[in-house]
Parts: structure tokens; C-alpha cells; sequence
């Protein structure tokens, strides 16, 4: 945003404008970590450790990115973990009898994506339905999903993992790309596109919009109900998308997968810049803010801090990101 | 006043009979309450109708009715002499009904050309527009353009409606309204909430987009406000219609006492 006058930008202002960005201070205290986890223990600043940090994130950052779209509109998604876990679960049956019946494994694999991108989808279009049919707040509603489906994973599996699945699954996550592995490539170009998608389309344009004042979308004929269809059933196929990532990783359908995975994906749209209250998010906020996320996760295991303390350094990065979303309303009158 | 009120209530005489939106017989009911006990009323192209009464008069029912965002119980709704039902608010609007309600009708978090353009966004060219890109800098440029049309400078139209001041946002609200009407902009109490001065804007852009042939509705508590901007005043009173006059035959007075019914 340029200001109503013009003025010769001076180092001092430039400095204050980078101050206010808050992709930009994302960025340093990503820096900051990984120099911190670095000089701590020089081994985190390695291929190995990188590729671990970024297997970690692809699903954090699929069910975060399906989350900004819905945190946008001022809704939540409290389904996305047992997303995960679902519909992992689901494809790993499935893959498991198309194994069995010699189908070949490129084939099978193919089609366990397909399994969860729609298992996913299926999931977002219940929770569509319970909030724009049903009346029921996003909060209660994503509430019973959540438990509906981690309780299907358990009844399901019996509570232990689904294999026998396509042997080539888990090499498809092994770094082959610097610290990236293929199926993690395709993601940051999906991330890139949603990212675009989000900020320059129509469609985008109408997430804002509803978060923003929803009588204002629903005066300017904008079918509310109809577009919160979509970006539930859009949460729901990322984070199907997620399951399968995490099936591929384990080479099994476990029904623990994504535990507790909706806090991580809110955190980071949080920690982003996201606000709960609808009408303002970036993905590139939550993109660094997932990256992270999981960068504390790994760095302080490698460092030798007990993992639990993961919680409370995350708690401290939401608690600041909020605060110095304050901040910045408070100083400039409630800007984007 | 006077000279202005004379000259209004020819100008409106003129053009009485080109009845461009119109009730007939409206009655509409919230269980036991009668909202609106049939109600006729109508405007005129280039006419600014002053809509009045006390609360829970049945004026916002009455606007819900005019605007497609509820359907009365009996009754017709006419625009150019046509029967018209409206299922959805969407409805009216594309028939050339713009409704600015009570409640702000922008969203705060987007730009003002983004605001003006809400529903009706204009998309790229070629591939990416059938992808769903948006045109933002021609809407910012058009946006820029019409606003400046009825009078509205704004610094910029890519600037979020929440740097806006309050006048400034509801001067966008009409334009927006303005910019898309083609028939009939109905105002639900547009200055509300301002100040003396930026209330003031608000009338001058009235009086600018009546002159444009349009038919405006005008629903306000502030009486001298409704005094000072529109010909003819409809008064409502427990859901019917108790006077419906020039605005030269009213003065603050009498107004307030045919609300009230102490007249």
C-alpha cells in the first residue's frame, strides 16, 4: 500500500516498511532458527537434515494451505488431521487388494492418490454441508469430523497399520533433488499455483470477500453457501492429499497419521498473519509459517531439547504473531 | 429551501408519468405482526422519494421488499410498468435495482475498486481469464474513473476500504451503487453515522445521481436531511402508509408529527 502522499522514501522509512511486513520478519526468524540450530549443533546444516525438515512440512503445508482458504472466509477446519489419517487408510485398502490382484504398481499408486484426493473431498463436502445446510458453526462442525473419522480410522484398521501395498511407494520419498524428493517438488509447484490462485483469481477474490463481511458478498450476489462448498471441499482434498504424502513416507496407512495435525495446520496459517476472524491471510505467510513449524520440530531434537518443548516454542510464535498483528492494526488503522 | 423545493416539485411533475418503480397493495406478514398492510408507493425517473417512520414502522421490510431480499405476501411489484417478482436480491439487481443497506455493504479488507467491482469482476483476456484471473488494473482504472464520475474522489482505488474514512467508505458504497444502477438506487439511512460535513457529501452525490435520471429511495431518521435532498416524502406509520405528498407541503414539524401521529 503506497501512502496518500508522496514522500522521498528515506533508509529510515524503507526500514519501517520491512518492520511492518510480516513475510519479511517470517523470513528472519527462519533465519534466525536455522542459524540458531546450526551453531548448536553444526550437523542441522546439512542436506540430510534439510531433507528431513522439508518431508516434514509437505503435509503440514498441504493441510495449512487448504486451511488459509478457510480461515479467510472466517471459518475453521478442525477436520484436516483425521483428513489425513482417513484417507490414508482408506487408499492403503485400497492399494492393498490391487496389490493382491497384481495390478502393476504405478497403476496402484495412481489410483490410491486418486482414493485420497476424493476421500478428502468427501469429507470437506460433509463439513460444507453441516455448516451451509446444517447451520452448524464451522467450529462444531470440523469438531465432529475430526472425531467421526479418527474414530473410522481406529474402527476400521483395528488401530494398527494397513500394508502390503505397492513395494515402490516409500523410494518415491527419498531425496533426489537437493534436499527435495518428487512427489515434495510437485507440492511446492501446487503451493505456487494455489498461491496465485488465491491472490489474483476470482475465486480468491470472493474467499476475502465473504471472510471480510459476508452480507457484503451475499448483497453483491456473490452464492456464499456455494463458494464455502468449495473451499471446504478444497481443504479436505489437500489434506487427502496430505494422507497420501504420509502413506508414501510410511509405506503403510497408519490410523494415527496426522494426529493432532489440525493445530499444527492452524498454527501456521496463524504464526502467517492469518487473522481467525476472516478476511485477511497470504499463502506465503503460511507457507514460512509452516516451514517454521517444523523447523522448530526438527531443530530441537537435534539439539537435544526434549520434543515437548516444541508446544511451548510454538505457543510463543502464535502468541507473537498475533500480538504483532495488533501491532500493526493498531498502528496503521487496520490494514490487510 | 423554498426556491429549491418549487423547482424540484416541477421537475417531478414533469416526469410524472414515467412511473419507473412501483408497489401496489403490499402486505407482508412475520407470523401474527403485520409488517406492511397494503402499502402502495413508487418513484419516478429522476426522483428522490423520502421514505419515513418511526421504528418498526415497516420501513426495512419495505426496502426488503423493494430491494428482492424478502417477497411479500400479497401484492404487485412493478418496474417500467412490468410485473416483476423477485425470488433473490441477485434478481433485482440484475433488473437495475441497487440496494445500499443499513449495514455497510463493503468489505473492509478489500480495495475499493475490488469493492465496486464485487460480483461483477471483470476477468484477463484470453486463457487466464477463462482460468479465473482477475483484470485488477482495469477494474482499478474503471473503479478510479467511475467514483470520479458522481463526484467521489478517492486517493486510490487499490487502496483497502478500511483506510477509508467513514464518509469516504459510504461515498464509495453510493458510487458503487451509482456505477451499476441503471433504474433505481434504493439508500437505506446512508447517513447514518457520519458526521456533518461527511453527511453533506453524501447529499450533494444524491443530488447528482437524481440528476443522472435515475430513481432514488431515500430511507433516513434525520429528518432534516430527508428535507433538504428529496421531492416527495412517504410516510409509514405501524405498516401503513399515512402521507405521501411533495416535500415543499412538509416542514420539520409537521414531518415529525405525522411519523409520531400526533398530527
Amino acid at each position: 500500500m503506497t501512502t496518500q502522499i508522496t514522500q522521498v522514501p528515506t533508509t529510515a522509512s524503507r526500514v519501517k516498511g520491512l518492520l511492518k511486513n510480516q513475510q519479511f520478519i517470517l523470513l528472519v526468524v527462519l533465519a534466525v532458527m536455522v542459524a540458531f540450530f546450526s551453531l548448536k549443533n553444526h550437523i542441522f546444516f546439512s542436506n540430510a537434515v534439510f531433507a528431513n525438515v522439508l518431508s516434514d512440512w509437505i503435509p503440514v503445508v498441504l493441510m495449512a494451505i487448504g486451511e488459509t482458504f478457510v480461515i479467510i472466509t472466517g471459518g475453521i477446519d478442525l477436520s484436516v488431521g483425521s483428513v489425513v489419517g482417513f484417507s490414508g487408510v482408506i487408499a492403503a485398502f485400497a492399494m492393498r487388494n490391487l496389490t493382491a490382484h497384481n495390478v502393476g504398481q504405478n497403476e496402484t499408486i495412481a489410483i490410491g492418490l486418486l482414493v485420497c484426493v476424493a476421500v478428502g473431498a468427501v469429507i470437506g463436502l460433509i463439513n460444507a454441508l453441516l455448516i451451509t445446510r446444517a447451520r452448524i458453526v464451522p467450529f462444531v462442525a470440523t469438531l465432529a469430523t475430526l472425531g467421526a473419522f479418527r474414530g473410522l480410522c481406529i474402527v476400521t484398521t483395528g488401530g494398527g497399520p494397513v500394508g502390503d501395498g505397492p513395494d515402490s511407494a516409500i523410494s518415491l520419498t527419498v531425496p533426489k533433488y537437493g534436499p527435495f524428493n518428487g512427489p515434495g517438488l510437485v507440492v511446492v509447484v501446487l503451493v505456487v499455483i494455489i498461491g496465485f490462485y488465491l491472490h489474483k483469481s476470482r475465486f480468491g477474490r470472493y474467499t476475502y470477500a465473504i471472510g471480510s463481511n459476508s452480507f457484503a458478498a451475499r448483497s453483491a450476489g456473490i452464492n456464499v453457501k456455494a463458494h464455502l462448498t468449495k473451499v471446504y471441499i478444497l481443504s479436505g482434498a489437500l489434506s487427502g492429499l496430505a494422507g497420501f504424502y504420509l502413506y508414501l513416507r510410511l509405506s503403510v496407512g497408519s490410523p494415527s497419521s496426522g494426529q493432532s495435525g489440525e493445530l499444527d495446520a492452524i498454527a501456521a496459517v496463524v504464526i502467517g498473519g492469518a487473522a481467525l476472524a476472516g478476511g485477511i491471510g497470504k499463502i506465503t505467510g503460511t507457507v514460512l509459517g509452516s516451514l517454521i513449524l517444523t523447523t522448530v520440530t526438527s531443530g530441537l531434537i537435534i539439539i537435544g531439547v526434549a520434543p515437548n518443548w516444541k508446544q511451548v516454542v510454538v505457543a510463543l510464535l502464535i502468541a507473537a504473531a498475533v500480538f504483532s498483528q495488533g501491532l500493526r492494526n493498531w498502528t496503521k488503522g487496520g490494514d490487510l | 429551501m423554498a426556491s429549491a423545493s418549487t423547482s424540484i416539485s416541477a421537475s417531478a411533475a414533469s416526469s410524472a408519468e414515467e412511473v419507473l418503480y412501483e408497489v401496489r397493495n403490499i402486505s407482508k406478514n412475520y407470523g401474527s405482526v403485520v409488517a406492511l398492510d397494503n402499502v402502495s408507493m413508487k418513484v419516478h425517473a429522476g426522483e428522490v422519494v423520502g421514505l419515513v417512520g418511526d421504528n418498526g414502522a415497516g420501513k426495512s421490510t419495505l426496502v426488503k421488499v423493494l430491494s428482492g431480499a424478502h417477497r411479500p405476501d400479497s401484492g404487485q411489484v412493478l418496474l417500467d410498468g412490468v410485473e416483476r417478482t423477485w425470488h433473490t436480491p441477485h434478481d433485482a439487481i440484475e433488473a437495475g435495482i441497487e440496494t445500499l443497506y443499513q449495514e455497510s455493504g463493503l468489505a473492509p479488507h478489500l480495495s475499493v475498486s475490488a469493492n465496486v467491482f464485487l460480483g461483477r469482476e471483470e476477468m484477463k483476456k484470453g486463457l487466464l481469464g477463462k482460468l479465473g484471473f482477475l483484470a485488477n488494473k482495469e477494474m482499478d482504472t474503471k473503479a478510479f474513473q467511475d467514483l470520479k464520475d458522481v463526484g467521489i474522489a478517492v486517493p486510490e482505488s487499490n487502496r483497502a476500504v478500511s483506510q477509508l474514512s467513514g464518509g469516504q467508505r459510504q461515498a464509495v458504497a453510493i458510487g458503487r451503487s451509482v456505477a451499476w444502477a441503471s433504474k433505481v438506487i434504493l439508500l437505506d439511512e446512508p447517513t447514518n453515522h457520519l458526521g456533518a460535513r461527511q453527511a453533506g457529501e453524501v447529499l450533494n452525490i444524491i443530488e447528482r445521481v437524481k440528476s443522472k435520471g435515475f430513481g432514488v429511495i431515500f430511507i433516513s431518521h434525520t429528518l432534516p436531511h430527508v428535507l433538504k435532498v428529496t421531492d416527495r416524502i412517504v410516510v409509514l406509520r405501524l405498516g401503513k402508509i399515512v402521507a405521501d405528498a411533495p416535500t415543499s407541503t412538509f416542514d420539520a414539524e409537521k414531518l415529525l408529527g405525522t411519523i409520531t401521529g400526533l398530527i
